[in-house]
């Protein structure tokens, strides 16, 4: 570092730089160029306004999981010519709703056959990899596209494009997961243990690009980058950019063919789907202090919010706010109590990508250009508008029909009779839940000679409540092969049932 | 607390309610345990336990003494080629047999694993297979 700051002397007092000059130093070899991490000591050593002067570009990356992936491919025409009506690459369905034979494949898409184990970034994958793709596709024909059917094989090289597109890459930060139901929940943010048993958090911290630039003064429309291993492009903010809450995103992209699968690599996540991990570098050009000072960012200062997934809402419960230091340790302190804490992205292949974003710069092989518009800063990320209201439990619960427990098993049946219903309800004189008893419980109890209720009773029963959404109770009994559900509030007491009769 | 993986080989299992003999050996410390797994795998019933940290050498001692194995031995093997690093499997991992190294690279100790296979199925690149 101090070699760096005696070669530079004759740079003076300049504070700000332009991106001309930058270009012209990566030219003629005294560019000075550090990744982000490497900024963080720079600064801490040297100060501001030395890092201002002296270093030109600092480079930035991430290697995650970015569920908005896919690519564009033109294969070229068949003779005689077919105009796609379904097409798929390894029997994952690509999505045609362009020209004859343009096609999008996208990185969730799963695999007709093998669905969870191959799906849409697994063909990226294999793309990038030199690998044969088999293509098979059908048509309703037309005058000028005569051909049915297409089933052929084909490798990167032999079609015209293959652009990888990301219309959401890079965020800015992500949240950190736990679940703090009782059953181990499968997510995107991959295997959640029950009761707090784990925590998964996603990005770089302070090596993320867009952590480095967060009022995205030189980001934006045209700024190139390192994109899967290649050279690509932003083109624009990210969907769901959402800038006032520092989630911004991007939208990436660049020439397939020109990357690697080191930085492309198709995922499943258990009982989610499948997903693209991509590699993303940017490099931040040091034009004034202000850019030398944010570049510094430490994983100290970049907070993001414990999110709970075992409330499956849009909106889940945010239980603490914690930085990207204390999520890089290993653990995390939750409650009290200490949780174990991974990450989901790797931190070894975005260092790899800022360091060999730094040497493309430094080897004169890679220019900074300002981009041509800068992503928008007021942007906000609104919920889906729903025509028809969301229906909760409490909209189609109905009364529960209750027996105590110490109830006989024929009043029970009597009752199961008289009312004409499947489900009876078991607390106590409190109304406390106990159980449950269905018409079949009671058939069994005659066929097993069984006389006492307490030998019948189902004692862990699933439950729901009122503010609960229809759909996820729905979801519960489908799971559970279960046909009800006793609706309970906070204390355990019954308010009402819900039904398979009520859902259909 | 911790986690142990015990096995009541197959030639020990006279009745089907032999492997209560595995708990009952744990009961007679006086100590509260957690049944995380219960399962039959090839050389016989397996069962994954959590226990007090300080309790797990009687322990251990006590279900030896009874022919009960306590599996020390890995039971994982991590495909290279495969692994990306990106660290799914750490947080979920009860004895630290999966972690990273200094250069955030993943890291497997074959001594540490107590083969409770937790793992398995949070890897996104199908790397981590049962030996």
């Amino acid at each position: 570092m101090k070699k760096i700051t005696e070669s530079n002397k004759n740079i003076g007092d300049i504070l700000t730089k332009t991106y001309a000059e930058i270009n012209e130093r990566i030219k003629n070899g005294s560019v000075i160029v550090l990744t982000a991490e490497e900024m963080i000591d720079f600064v801490d050593e040297h100060g501001v306004k030395v890092a201002a002067d002296e270093v030109d570009v600092v480079t930035t990356g991430t290697f995650g999981p970015m569920c908005s992936s896919g690519a564009f491919l033109n294969f070229g025409h068949t003779d005689p010519p077919i105009k796609f009506e379904h097409l798929w690459l390894n029997d994952v369905h690509a999505y045609h709703g362009n020209a004859a034979v343009d096609c999008y494949i996208g990185c969730t898409r799963m695999a007709d056959i093998s669905p969870f184990e191959y799906g849409g970034g697994h063909v990226i994958e294999d793309l990038v990899s030199g690998k044969p793709i088999r293509l098979k596709g059908n048509s309703y024909t037309t005058d000028c596209y005569p051909l049915a059917e297409v089933d052929t094989e084909f490798t990167i090289d032999d079609i015209n494009q293959a652009i990888l597109c990301n219309p959401r890459n890079g965020y800015q930060r992500y949240v950190c997961a736990v679940n703090s139901s009782e059953k181990t929940l499968y997510t995107y943010m991959g295997k959640l243990l029950p009761n707090f048993g784990n925590a998964h958090y996603a990005g770089a911290g302070s090596l993320s690009p867009l952590s480095n630039d967060p009022d995205y003064e030189t980001i934006g429309l045209g700024t190139r980058i390192f994109l899967g291993g290649g050279i690509g492009y932003v083109i624009g903010e990210g969907t769901q950019h959402s800038p006032s809450n520092r989630f911004g995103t991007l939208f990436l992209k660049g020439d397939l063919k020109q990357m690697t699968p080191e930085y492309l690599r198709g995922v499943t996540y258990e009982k989610y789907g499948t997903s693209l991990f991509v590699g993303v570098g940017i490099p931040i050009p040091i034009l004034n202090e202000g850019l030398a000072k944010k570049t510094a960012v430490s994983d100290e200062s970049l907070l993001t919010d414990v999110v709970d997934y075992g409330v499956p809402r849009r909106d889940r419960p945010k239980l603490r706010q914690l930085n990207y230091k204390e999520l890089k340790s290993g653990s995390i302190e939750l409650n009290g109590k200490k949780i174990k804490c991974s990450s989901l992205s790797s931190l070894y292949h975005a260092r790899k990508i800022a360091e060999t974003l730094k040497n493309w710069i430094l080897n004169g092989d890679f220019l900074l250009n300002p981009p041509a518009e800068t992503l928008p800063t007021d942007t906000i990320f609104k919920p889906m508008k729903l025509t028809s209201e969301l229906k909760f439990v409490k909209d189609l619960k109905k009364d529960a029909e209750i027996c105590y427990e110490d109830c006989d098993i024929k009043i029970v049946a009597e009752k199961i009779v008289r009312k004409n219903i499947n489900h009876i309800v078991i607390t106590d004189r409190d109304h406390t839940l106990k159980g449950i008893v269905t018409s079949f419980d009671i058939t069994k109890a005659i066929a097993e000679d069984k006389h006492e209720l307490n030998e019948i009773i189902t004692k862990r029963v699933f439950i729901t409540k009122d503010n609960e959404p229809i759909s996820n109770a729905a979801r519960k009994m489908k799971i559970n092969k279960i046909s009800a559900l006793p609706v309970i509030d906070d204390e355990r007491k019954v308010v009402g049932i819900i039904t398979s009769e009520e859902l259909m | 607390m911790t986690v142990i993986n015990v096995t009541l080989p197959f030639g020990l299992i006279k009745k089907v309610d032999d492997y209560s003999k595995v708990i009952n050996v744990i009961l007679e410390q006086h100590i509260s345990v957690n049944i995380l797994k219960f399962s039959t795998g090839q050389s016989g019933i397996n069962l994954l336990l959590d226990i007090p940290e300080d309790k797990i050498n009687s322990i251990t001692e006590a279900l030896q003494k009874n022919d009960i194995i306590v599996n020390k031995k890995g039971r994982v093997i991590i495909e290279i080629d495969l692994c990306i690093d990106c660290g799914a499997c750490v947080s979920l991992c009860p004895t630290d047999a999966l972690h990273m190294d200094e250069k955030e690279l993943l890291e497997y100790s074959l001594e540490a694993c107590i083969g409770c296979l937790i793992c398995i199925d949070a890897c996104p690149r199908f790397a981590i297979e049962e030996t």
